[in-house]
């Protein structure tokens, strides 16, 4: 994984803890150094300090967003603030809040690399002009692949896999591994972003629409 | 306030009634001066005026007496009757050792011996008193030599007269003493009403709206006294935020230092079983203590958004009854919440997070100062949720429920939790739009109670 975190103290104590627990950590100290970084090496996942003495931390986001589908777990000042949203609206895949301890990151982190366990029969879904290929990680339109990310997708496939309606908590605990007191946030904005990509008018979506403030449900 | 001795001459009174009061003695003053001078004069004038007609009208009188008797006309032959006097009046001529008297006069009781005592004075006029009445004895002697003759005009009329002029002069002193007191209530309240205004500013500040200002009101005295309040009140506000957005930076700073200790310290905890025995033991107390120093961090962190009045609500529907049994069974580590039938199905708009702390923080501060929590309740009715916690420790008096809800408020055991827990909860409460308030449990322990409205609306950046 790629750690980018300004405080030389805590990206060593990081990197430790982390190797504990089983985790090969590359360091970066800028925005910049961590995008060099991604140039060179594809690390599973990366982990995003917001506050970076270079870049803005939304931007390195988005430019790693740019080029690659690897989860990306941002560390936000606070829960209550705006820069959760626009965190996960810049591309980041989950988020946690200093102090952050290191097998509480690697839960996160295996939550985000956990995949569906491949089937005997291929299972296959469409909806509308999108065809789903749950085991094999992509989603296709008119052949062609989307450019999901890996969270993106297993949210579409989670909604694929049901014929009913999936509730915010549902979706937490399946793709991000958190209880019934996830941060809803995290279903929201994920949807908002899967709109864009599969839904021909994101503002008017027939595929992936909400049920009732509650949940959500994938039209066939 | 420490109340000075008050003496016995010198009552306590409020400024008010002070003023009132002023202005009541001052009126009462001045009323009787002007009573007195009216009067006395009025009395002087009117007594003077009288006695001078009774001289001038008795003269007269006894002129024409000398006069008829000089011309032979008889005393008896009621020559005192047809004399000019006002009415009541009793007339007594005494000549040659006999008296006359008219019919007036002979009704009445007269002094024996008012012969000797008129005999000396040739003129005279007095006032006396004869059968319980005020008269005026006016006495013309000499004409002719060796006669007398004594007018005794009524007073009761005069008397009576000037009685009501001091009744109308008390009563009117008196009234003059009440307006004056009641002047005094009024303009006083006109010219506190200022203060009051300031009083209600200053209140609202000491209950924590620190945004209250008084308004400039275009009079130079006045405004000196909104400007140097405002002025207080600004400055005290920005020294709060400063001290809000103090406590919120260090702990902000606290939890770059407080990552790498802990990281550390997990690295040291994995290889316990590889460290010399005897560091094991200050290990647990650093490990226990970082983990409560990291608790505290998120703690006041959490309290440093409202005190800095930027604590917002993501209200998103949530099952109450759900939400609070998952929050405290987690919490208590058994199950412990009855969803009441009114309360099932109940649907806030709601931050899941925040709710969850309220419920969280009121179940551990019930295991830790509160022996044990015995239950939590959900129950609804009309637009209310009720949320009720229950413990099995000693209560909290009545005393100290006021404070109960303050930051590190310490209950009966000290260093358990933060201190900041029932904070955070009261804060979370009122974000909602909600109440919270602790009373006796009636099975004994404290009963905290959190009163939710159904219809949370969506606030953001409120203050509480």
């Amino acid at each position: 994984m790629l750690l980018v975190e300004d405080d030389p103290r805590v990206r060593r104590a990081l990197q430790l803890a982390l190797h504990d627990e089983g985790y090969a950590v590359a360091l970066a100290a800028t925005g910049r150094e961590g995008l060099a970084a991604l140039e060179t090496s594809t690390p599973d996942v990366v982990l995003l300090d917001l506050m970076l003495p270079d870049l803005d931390g939304f931007d390195v986001c988005r430019r790693i967003r740019h080029d690659s589908d690897v989860p990306v777990i941002m560390v936000t000042a606070r829960t209550d603030s705006h820069d959760v949203v626009a965190g996960l609206e810049a591309g980041a895949d989950d988020y946690v809040t200093k102090p952050l301890v290191a097998k509480e990151l690697s839960a996160r982190i295996r939550a985000l690399l956990r995949r569906h366990e491949p089937a005997r029969t291929p299972r296959r879904v469409r909806a509308g002009d999108v065809e789903i290929r749950v085991d094999e990680g992509v989603a296709l339109r008119d052949g062609a692949p989307l450019a999901l990310t890996r969270t993106e997708f297993r949210l579409l496939a989670e909604l694929a896999l049901t014929t009913g309606v999936r509730s915010r908590e549902e979706l937490l605990e399946r793709v991000w591994g958190y209880g019934y007191f996830g941060d809803g946030r995290l279903v929201d904005v994920h949807v908002r972003r899967l709109r864009t990509k599969v839904e021909r008018d994101p503002t008017n979506p027939t595929l992936v629409v909400t049920a009732r403030g509650l949940g959500y449900r994938l039209v066939r | 306030m420490t109340p000075g001795r008050v003496a016995w001459w010198r009552p306590q009174l409020r400024l008010r009634q002070r003023v009132a009061l002023g202005f009541g003695v001052l009126a009462l003053l001045l009323s009787t001066v002007v009573a007195l001078s009216v009067w006395s004069l009025a009395s002087h004038y009117v007594n003077r005026d009288h006695t001078l007609t009774a001289d001038a009208e008795s003269t007269d009188n006894a002129q024409l007496i000398a006069t008829e008797i000089s011309d032979g006309v008889r005393p008896s032959d009621g020559l005192l009757d047809r004399l000019h006097y006002p009415p009541g009046t009793a007339a007594v001529l005494l000549v040659r050792g006999r008296s006359y008297r008219n019919q007036a006069a002979a009704s009445l009781d007269l002094p024996p011996n008012l012969v000797e005592q008129v005999g000396g004075a040739r003129r005279s006029s007095r006032a006396v008193t004869i059968d319980g009445k005020p008269y005026l004895e006016v006495v013309s002697a000499g004409r002719p030599a060796g006669s007398a003759y004594v007018e005794l005009r009524p007073l009761d009329d005069l008397r009576h007269t000037l009685t009501r002029t001091w009744q109308l002069l008390v009563f009117a002193t008196a009234l003059a003493t009440v307006l004056g007191a009641a002047f005094g209530l009024f303009a006083s309240r006109r010219m506190l009403r200022p203060l009051a205004e300031v009083t209600e500013a200053a209140s609202a500040i000491a209950h924590g709206d620190l945004t209250a200002r008084l308004a400039a009101r275009g009079d130079p005295d006045l405004d000196d006294l909104a400007r140097s309040f405002n002025r207080t009140a600004a400055e005290l506000e920005q020294r709060v935020q400063a001290d809000a957005r103090f406590a919120g930076d260090v702990s902000h700073e606290l939890r770059t230092p407080l990552t790498t200790m802990l990281n550390s310290l997990a690295l040291l905890e994995n290889r316990r079983v590889s460290l010399p025995s005897d560091v094991s033991e200050p290990l647990d107390l650093l490990s226990e203590d970082l983990h409560r120093f990291r608790a505290l961090v998120i703690d006041l962190l959490e309290i440093a958004r409202f005190d800095e009045g930027v604590a917002t609500v993501e209200g998103e529907p949530v099952l109450v009854g759900e939400l609070v049994a998952r929050a405290a069974d987690a919490t208590a580590g058994r199950p412990v919440t009855d969803v009441l039938a009114s309360a099932s199905g109940v649907v806030l708009l709601a931050d899941k997070r925040r709710l969850r702390l309220v419920v969280v923080n009121l179940v551990r501060n019930a295991e830790t100062h509160g022996l044990t929590c015995r239950a939590v309740t959900v129950s609804a009715s009309g637009d209310t949720v009720r949320i009720t916690v229950d413990d099995a420790g000693p209560g909290v008096p009545p005393e100290r429920r006021g404070r109960v809800f303050d930051r590190f408020a310490r209950g009966i055991s000290p260093h358990v939790g933060t201190g900041l827990g029932l904070a955070i909860a009261s804060r979370n409460v009122r974000l909602h739009g909600g109440t919270i308030s602790v009373d006796d449990a009636p099975a004994g322990g404290a009963r905290f109670v959190v009163e939710l409205p159904v219809d949370v609306r969506r606030t953001s950046a409120v203050s509480v």
